[in-house]
């Protein structure tokens, strides 16, 4: 289990992150809403191994991974799928895939691969196509089974509506909650787009300049006015 | 329309020394985003390594290994003492750091081996080779030089395309922070690139010597033209710079042998320069794939 405890984050003398503590279950997506420059993303990246905490702890599966480099983060277990479809273009969409977890044995890399093309059909079928040929779903899915790829127990999702027709980023996160729910995989999806990421989270998570507002239940915190008004601008 | 085919023969085999030279320029560019103007510093070094060693055992071949195990020994600690710490610099804080290499290696070369040019033997003959009555401009040597760049291009081709390594490498040049989540280890693809490159480089240096002479500075001139290619290739397509190597070549051949050699260079430049005012991103660029 990935538990954070009183994590904070600064970009020199700005605080991106202040004490944010939580717990990503296995089996589930937790979601992690609030605004733009809340330090979502900034939280995902530093799970990741991409920032350096100022302070706190980052532990997974009783380890101590705070500060650890993102090589050897997903290693550990911990896959993310950084903001803005993050394929690289010049590369086929077979070699995307195949470049997640190359530390792998070649028999558990076949057998991941074998599952990204049962969860996405798409991405077989145009496997041996450059990536910039694909349309913008289906790259959000390719760069999804990349992720996929090295065999995680942690799936850290970084907005990955942006830019996405409304159905189409819905059948990709419902998609990756049953796949989190069948393999016992654990997703923190971290969302601007709030309907959407409290519609297939179980729990989550408010996040406004950096701090920590609300943490419960996904349909208390999608049901609270209040807290909608305030922080999530609809 | 004789001399024509003259010229363009010869300077084929030339070119393909140019493409080795840009491609070495080009697999630091792409991995580091540095244009290593050390890199016929490095070459020069170790082909000064392999004549040494052609001396001691009178093996062309075994010097031409030695040279290659020295350039990949070289590449790695140029990148570890020198690029990697001033790799928080700037990027012209690298480049500079680049020349810095390129004198140090020039000066020690001097130091061991003396300033005075000195000659490096072929294991074949240099002389045209007669077909029909007719000497052409093309020698046994220039087939060796063209068989070793196919062999060595194909190699890298493989290596870069069907390979683990390939993979990892190719993925820390185009986005190092994608990479780096997958799991590939940026820092250490960025040591392979600078040994793969040094390697390559040192082939290049081998094979040009014997065409013209060795001397801590008589590789300077052969930078103009990798670097012509290599940008006019884009800077970091592997084809381009194979392609504009050869091409380069075939246009320094023609002017050589239309007007004079001391013109190579200022054509070289010509070229330079009108590709970066026409197509600055390079003809074989990335580039466009990049901002889409």
């Amino acid at each position: 289990m990935l538990i954070v405890e009183g994590l904070s984050v600064s970009y020199g003398p700005v605080q991106a992150l202040q004490d944010v503590s939580l717990t990503v279950p296995p089996g589930q997506v937790t979601a992690v809403i609030g605004a733009n420059g809340a330090g979502k993303s900034t939280l995902l990246r530093t799970l990741a191994g991409l920032v350096r905490p100022e302070a706190g702890r980052v532990t997974f599966n009783g380890d101590d991974i705070t500060g650890w480099a993102p090589e050897d983060v997903v290693r550990s277990g911990i896959a993310m799928v950084p903001e803005g479809r993050s394929t690289i273009p010049e590369l086929s969409v077979e070699e995307n895939l195949r470049l997640g977890g190359l530390w792998r044995t070649q028999a558990q890399r076949n057998a991941s691969e074998a599952k990204v093309f049962a969860l996405f059909p798409i991405l077989q079928e145009r496997r041996h196509l450059r990536a910039d040929t694909l349309s913008g779903g289906e790259r959000q899915q390719l760069a999804i089974g990349r992720a996929l790829m090295c065999g995680p127990q942690v799936l850290l999702l970084d907005e990955p509506s942006l830019g996405l027709a409304p159905l189409i980023v819905t059948q990709i996160l419902e998609l990756v909650r049953d796949r989190a729910r069948e393999t016992n995989l654990a997703v923190l999806l971290v969302e601007q787009n709030a309907v959407t990421a409290l519609r297939v989270a179980r729990t989550g998570m408010v996040l406004n300049l950096g701090r920590v507002v609300q943490q419960g239940p996904a349909a208390e915190i999608a049901s609270d006015e209040q807290l909608r008004h305030a922080y999530l601008g609809y | 329309m004789g001399s024509f085919v003259d010229f363009f023969l010869g300077g084929v085999a030339n070119g393909a020394v140019i493409a080795l030279m840009a491609l070495a320029l080009v697999l630091v560019w792409r991995s580091t985003r540095v244009v290593n103007f050390a890199q016929v510093g490095q070459a020069m070094f170790t082909t000064f390594v392999g004549l040494s060693v052609l001396q001691l055992t009178g093996s062309w071949f075994v010097a031409l290994a030695v040279a290659v195990i020295a350039g990949a020994l070289l590449g790695l600690i140029v990148h570890v003492l020198v690029m990697r710490p001033v790799r928080r610099a700037d990027s012209s804080g690298a480049i500079i750091a680049t020349f810095g290499v390129l004198i140090a290696l020039q000066s020690l070369a001097a130091m061991i081996w003396g300033g005075e040019p000195r000659s490096y033997p072929t294991p074949v003959e240099y002389v045209g080779l007669e077909i029909f009555g007719r000497v052409f401009p093309i020698t046994p040597y220039d087939i060796l030089v063209l068989v070793v760049t196919a062999l060595l291009v194909a190699a890298l081709a493989i290596l870069l395309t069907k390979t683990k390594l390939g993979l990892s490498m190719r993925a820390a040049a185009f986005n190092p922070e994608v990479a780096r989540l997958s799991g590939v280890r940026v820092s250490r693809m960025l040591a392979v690139g600078w040994v793969i490159a040094g390697m390559v480089g040192a082939v290049a240096g081998v094979l040009v010597a014997p065409t013209s002479t060795l001397s801590p500075n008589s590789f300077d001139i052969f930078l103009v033209f990798a670097f012509t290619a290599a940008v006019i290739g884009g800077l970091d397509s592997l084809v381009g710079a194979v392609a504009f190597g050869i091409g380069t070549g075939l246009v320094l051949s023609l002017v050589t042998g239309y007007s004079d050699a001391s013109n190579a260079a200022i054509v070289a430049l010509v070229l330079l320069g009108l590709n970066l005012w026409f197509k600055p991103d390079g003809v074989f660029s990335h580039h466009k794939a990049r901002s889409v």
